[in-house]
């Protein structure tokens, strides 16, 4: 029945057979050849993928390093934080979960998306931190929810804690989230967005050995994101930031701290160790608590910070610049001294004031102090002596000594942000105003008026180098660094710069600012029994006499700015600084809030209990406003 | 029925690729499907027993197939096809639904897939109509009715739906067509003829999913969480294998079901993964052996309806085959295609052995009356 074949049609079914062989080898050749280019040639390609496919590595976060001061009392250290982060590779509608989880924790909604939608550039799999620092009640919420917050995960992460609170808050500084523009920056290579990064103060300066490193956990996930086993061997464990010892003296801060609290004014004050710079205490005010930022700072708090006319988050103490006032007048009796326009027994009548160029220049006493030669010239801060000497030297001597001793240019202090002050200079002011100077114009420089400008850390610096003799000293935080193994001193950096100062003419300087505290001067009210106390206050205006009339309406804070620049004791001095109230009106104010400062390190020089915390009596503050009945004094500087 | 003399010209080196094939197949799906619980251990999956039973199922079927004469299953073709048609109706009408399809006939713990045999049923038939034909096909009218017989089941097929089984079906009808003499030029008209049909069937026959495969295939970037998936992960899977591959149940891409349904359409996905493109081309290897080799058996056939049978039956394999890989590499647009002989499914394992049955069959009595 069936058909078998002829000869013609074997041929034929042959050859067609052939054909079909032929197709087919070429068919499996070319997929040879594909097989070939995915699993050799793009092998590298394909391979990376296949991993960023099921290996996923999580962050783990390290404890920051602890601050220590100089005595190894901890000034900041870490707690452990509750976090609400999402993975969105693990929930399907990103949008149902952030509106379930706003409703279990009363976080707003709005606020949840935005923090994702900013993020979205991410890998699906790293989780975003929607809620740092949860409370336990949003914790449980999240926790007795679960099944209904897929993607939902709690995180308990090491955070900031700083234990005095607003205690040197613009020291320390404050942390948070690295943000898009640091990311960018060499500083911060190696960085993964989300990690929390010093922002200001201390913890920016030193983020580096502060930060530790980031552990990571390596783990494999199966396609919806489950986790299936940790990668023991390829993970690691997060490396504490470095231990750090600071400078700063507890006692010395705690006593800056409550002299201003106390005093019930704000400013700044910088206390330093004449002899090598080193940083005993620093404070700006009014302050913020860097405990709030540790956590993620909320929208409320922050705009509050942004806003407040008193700018807390402004560090006066590197960043703002005032008039000196009469504190400058040791940098211009220096200056006569050393350029040989004058010695210590030039003296100067003084009447009350005096006619420069055409123009009468007040002293700030009416009715003048009569012959005065330099002590006595510092001592009773006559305004007349130094307007004297002041036009003697022409203002670029007197620019080159103040700089010399720290005046009108940066310390280079080991904080970021600082700015930098002005004492003006024939050569400024052709560059900076395209202005010739006039020597009118030098005679309110003599006195720390006009356009000299200084920041209170530079001021520190200058109290530093009158102590010192000529060294102007690099102010520094650290004093050492615990390794992991031991302790590692860090060396000061050297002087920013050395002028050698005959001692007898320095002496001449230190005798008058002797007198300011010892002799009936000025500064009397820091006077320390048994230890020779040399100051000088300065009362700096905020405004010119003209200006302050038209401005009197305003309702804005004119009242004068209150200096007292210190070191202790005259010979040999060890301790050295500035405390600056922001209208604090006097000089003698400042002087004040210096001498709880003073009796805090001398009594703990001498083994003897610390002194309490001054009341707001104990202060006898000066509130007399000498400009308030609009009646206008002397253009000149007070006391 | 059956002569001892016989048993000496059985191809037993085509058998032996065939069963190193099961045997690589049923291994991969071992690999595929290992469950690791999370307390620890693991054992194989079920699908590994489930292809063991139907690998020894299939050889039953394998020597059915080898042992009566192929002359009798052709005399019974008919019948067999009639049979074959019934079944497909009563899956329409009371077959099981999976995925979405209903594809299945329940039999106790086991589920018949009718479809997978309409290959093998639709081979028998059109050889046994063009091998009994004197004039071969060479004209339109024989090649109407060869076409109306396979569009039957192939509608039906189609229908479930499961246009990938139901595709198989035109290889074959064009396999036996090609050997039975069919001018070129009147299969060029077809072809021709069918381009504006398929045109039709893209915008108006084929489901949204159907069209979305297409499309995304052309572009899977487009789309690469979504429909675009498969195709990306596909050449993920396989490139990160590298020449060598990452090793027996080594594989990340299939173990961690980046890849799905490793175990079925994506097999050789797995395979290249884990045993590299030394495991491919020894793979590649085997297929191009057994339909070389088989095409050899239709050559040595005794009469036309051999030749055209094992034609038949081997050019649906080949297309599967060439199919499925270009698939697995992500090379072509996702169907439900399977890998004959390594895919895990029962049904058509069963139908391949019995296919290769078949050939063994014309080969081993190319000698005989």
């Amino acid at each position: 029945m069936s058909t078998n074949l002829m000869p013609d049609d074997r041929r034929n079914l042959a050859m067609r057979l052939s054909a079909l062989q032929y197709v087919v080898a070429v068919a499996f050749a070319a997929l040879a050849v594909g097989f070939w280019v995915f699993q050799v040639a793009q092998h590298q390609k394909f391979r990376e993928m296949a991993e960023n496919n099921h290996l996923r590595k999580l962050p783990l976060p390290a404890p920051r390093g602890v601050l220590l001061d100089r005595n190894g009392k901890v000034l900041v250290e870490n707690r452990n934080i509750f976090n609400i982060a999402l993975v969105r590779e693990q929930t399907k509608n990103v949008d149902a979960t952030l509106k379930t989880l706003a409703a279990a924790t009363g976080v707003d909604e709005a606020q949840l998306r935005e923090t994702v939608s900013r993020r979205r550039r991410e890998p699906t799999y790293r989780p975003i931190v929607l809620i740092e620092n949860a409370t336990p009640e949003q914790y449980i919420a999240v926790r007795a929810r679960q099944w209904e917050l897929p993607g939902i995960i709690g995180q308990e992460v090491p955070s900031r804690r700083y234990p005095g609170s607003a205690l040197a808050a613009h020291l320390f500084g404050y942390v948070a989230e690295v943000t898009e523009a640091q990311l960018q920056k060499a500083d911060y290579q190696g960085a993964e967005p989300g990690v929390i990064v010093g922002q200001a103060g201390i913890e920016q300066a030193y983020n580096r050995l502060l930060m530790g490193t980031e552990g990571n956990r390596i783990m494999i996930v199966n396609s919806v994101g489950r986790e299936i086993r940790v990668l023991d061997e390829q993970s690691s464990a997060p490396t504490e930031g470095r231990t750090m010892q600071l400078t700063i003296d507890a006692d010395i801060q705690g006593a800056i701290e409550d002299g201003f609290a106390a005093s019930g004014f704000n400013g700044a004050a910088v206390v330093l160790d004449p002899r090598d710079g080193e940083v005993l205490g620093f404070t700006s005010r009014p302050a913020f608590d860097p405990n709030s930022f540790a956590g993620g700072i909320d929208r409320a708090t922050w705009a509050s910070l942004n806003v407040d006319e008193l700018k807390p988050l402004q560090n006066r103490a590197l960043q703002g610049t005032y008039s000196p006032g009469s504190t400058f007048k040791m940098a211009v009796g220096l200056a006569g001294l050393e350029e040989g326009i004058i010695t210590p027994e030039f003296s100067v009548h003084c009447g009350g004031g005096a006619n420069f160029y055409g123009r009468y220049f007040r002293c700030w006493k009416a009715g003048g102090h009569g012959t005065v030669k330099l002590k006595t010239a510092i001592e009773q801060s006559c305004d007349v002596y130094f307007y004297t000497v002041g036009n003697m030297l022409g203002v670029d001597r007197i620019n080159k000594w103040a700089t010399l001793f720290g005046l009108g240019v940066k310390s280079n202090i080991d904080l970021p942000n600082e700015r930098v002050g002005l004492v003006p200079s024939t050569e400024w002011k052709k560059t900076q105003r395209e202005k010739k100077w006039y020597a009118g114009e030098t005679i309110s420089v003599a006195i720390g008026q006009g356009q000299v400008s200084v920041t209170p850390v530079s001021m520190a610096v200058y109290a530093a180098t009158l102590a010192n003799g000529g060294s102007r000293v690099t102010p520094h935080l650290l004093k050492a660094v615990h390794d992991g193994k031991a302790w590692k001193p860090v060396e000061a950096p050297p002087p920013q710069s050395k002028v050698d100062v005959s001692p007898e003419k320095l002496q001449a300087v230190r005798q008058g600012m002797w007198g300011v505290v010892n002799g009936g001067g000025t500064g009397g009210r820091a006077r320390i029994e048994g230890h020779d106390v040399c100051g000088k206050t300065g009362t700096a205006q905020v405004i010119s006499n003209a200006g302050r009339l038209a401005a009197a309406r305003s309702g804005k804070n004119l009242r004068d700015h209150g200096w007292f620049v210190f070191f202790a004791p005259r010979d040999n001095p060890t301790i050295a600084g500035v405390v600056f109230l922001e209208h604090g009106l006097h000089g003698p104010n400042a002087a004040s809030v210096a001498h709880h400062i003073l009796a805090t390190y001398f009594a703990k020089q001498d083994g003897k209990p610390m002194p309490p915390p001054p009341t707001h009596e104990d202060l006898r503050l000066d509130y007399k406003d000498p400009y308030a009945r609009g009646a206008a004094p002397a253009e000149g500087g007070g006391q | 029925m059956f002569e001892r003399r016989l048993f000496f010209h059985v191809d037993w080196l085509l058998l032996g690729a065939v069963l190193m094939l099961t045997g690589i197949g049923i291994a991969m799906i071992y690999s595929t499907t290992y469950v690791t619980p999370p307390s620890g251990g693991g054992h194989a999956g079920p699908q590994v027993w489930t292809q063991m039973y139907a690998l020894t199922i299939g050889v039953v079927a394998l020597l059915i197939c080898l042992m009566i004469d192929y002359r009798v299953f052709a005399e019974h073709s008919l019948m067999l096809f009639g049979g074959l048609v019934l079944l497909l109706v009563f899956v329409l009408v009371k077959g099981s639904t999976q995925m979405g399809a209903q594809r299945w006939i329940p039999i106790g713990h086991f589920n018949l897939q009718p479809s997978e045999f309409g290959r093998v049923g639709i081979a028998l038939l059109l050889a046994m109509f063009f091998g009994e034909n004197r004039r071969g096909a060479r004209n339109t009218s024989d090649l109407v009715i060869g076409g109306i017989f396979t569009l039957v089941p192939l509608l039906l097929i189609a229908k479930q739906p499961d246009l990938g089984t139901a595709i198989t079906l035109v290889p074959v009808f064009l396999g036996v067509a090609y050997l039975a003499g069919l001018r070129l030029r009147l299969l060029g008209i077809v072809a021709l003829a069918c381009l504006p049909l398929g045109l039709f069937a893209y915008k108006f026959a084929l489901k949204d999913y159907q069209r979305q495969r297409i499309e995304t295939f052309l572009d899977p970037e487009k789309d690469p969480r979504g429909a675009g998936y498969q195709t990306i992960q596909a050449r993920v899977t396989v490139g990160s294998g590298g020449l060598t591959g990452k090793g027996f149940r080594q594989g990340t891409q299939g173990q961690y079901k980046f890849l799905p349904v490793a175990h079925n359409d994506f097999i050789f996905s797995v395979l290249g993964e884990e045993q590299g493109f030394i495991g491919v081309l020894v793979a590649l290897g085997l297929y191009l052996f057994v339909i070389l080799r088989s095409l050899e058996a239709a050559r040595l056939a005794k009469d036309r309806l051999g030749a055209y049978l094992v034609g038949g039956i081997i050019s649906g394999f080949a297309f599967q085959v060439i199919y499925n890989v270009t698939m697995s590499a992500g090379l072509a647009p996702v169907k439900g295609i399977t890998l004959p002989l390594m895919s895990y499914g029962g049904s058509s394992l069963i139908a391949t052995l019995a296919g290769f049955g078949l050939i063994l069959n014309v080969r081993m009595r190319r000698f005989t009356n």
